[in-house]
């Protein structure tokens, strides 16, 4: 039985939304490498920026002085992303549900919703400063 | 990103060009924000031509949401112009599919507040 191969990509940035752009280069590198194709590529990509904004901007409040890191850990079968923050953390079960027409036409509150819609999997870890995204090559339902 | 403003008769038409997603948005949300106050209550008539956007996130989509029920309040209408495939499924995912009109010309679009 062969070796699964196993790539990690670690990438820290300060928490100031102008760094913002470097993950969708980063991700969009890794995800043309992975031969997803060009949908999969754009949902992953739209799930890292949702994730990265929640670290930077919500986590980490924007304070510089604050990390938000993203591992990238690439595998034959599977993309697994894992973003921490240095935030409070949150509950998942807090936040509203968007598409209950009550907050369809709210300005905001739609990152965990399109993070969920575009992943296989994620997970949310110690208080929600830690979360695990997983995209598989193939979808596992089928 | 890029925004130009342009008029034909009442109807405002916005060209974006570039990812509207972080920071990025906060220039579309002044310039719509701009439109609406110099308006003074007057129905706003918008178009978003989105040809050359690439890419929109949250963000993007929570500044076109504020605009639509902004624009609304004021008996107003903002509309999309060539949305592509990406955001297009992002718009359905978010269950706004219903709340924005949609045009794939410019003529049908101004048509469309007549």
């Amino acid at each position: 039985m062969g070796e699964k191969t196993q790539l990690r990509i670690f990438l820290s940035l300060p928490s100031t939304m102008q760094l913002i752009y470097l993950l969708d280069t980063v991700i969009s590198d890794i995800l043309r490498e992975m031969n997803f194709d060009e949908e999969t590529q754009e949902h992953v990509n739209l799930a890292v920026i949702e994730a990265g904004t929640n670290a930077i901007k919500h986590g980490n409040k924007e304070d510089t002085n604050k990390t938000a890191t993203f591992e990238f850990l690439i595998e034959d079968d599977k993309l697994t992303i894992v973003i921490t923050d240095e935030g409070p953390g949150f509950q998942r079960e807090d936040v509203a549900n968007p598409l209950e027409p009550e907050n369809l036409l709210k300005s905001s509150g739609r990152g965990l919703f399109l993070m969920e819609a575009c992943m296989d999997e994620v997970i949310y870890e110690a208080e929600g400063t830690i979360v695990k995204m997983i995209k598989f090559k193939q979808s596992p339902n089928l | 990103m890029q925004i130009n403003l342009r008029h034909k008769g009442s109807v405002t038409i916005l060209d974006i060009e570039g990812n509207l997603v972080g920071p990025n948005t906060i220039a579309l949300k002044n310039i719509i924000d701009n439109q609406i106050q110099e308006a003074s209550g007057q129905p706003v008539f918008m178009i978003l031509n989105m040809e050359r956007v690439q890419m929109m996130d949250s963000s993007g989509l929570g500044v076109i949401v504020a605009a639509y029920a902004s624009i609304r309040r004021n008996n107003g209408r903002v509309v999309l112009l060539n949305i592509g495939g990406n955001i297009r499924s992002l718009i359905v995912m978010a269950k706004l599919v219903t709340i924005f009109d949609r045009y794939d010309t410019e003529a049908e679009a101004i048509a469309s507040f007549f």
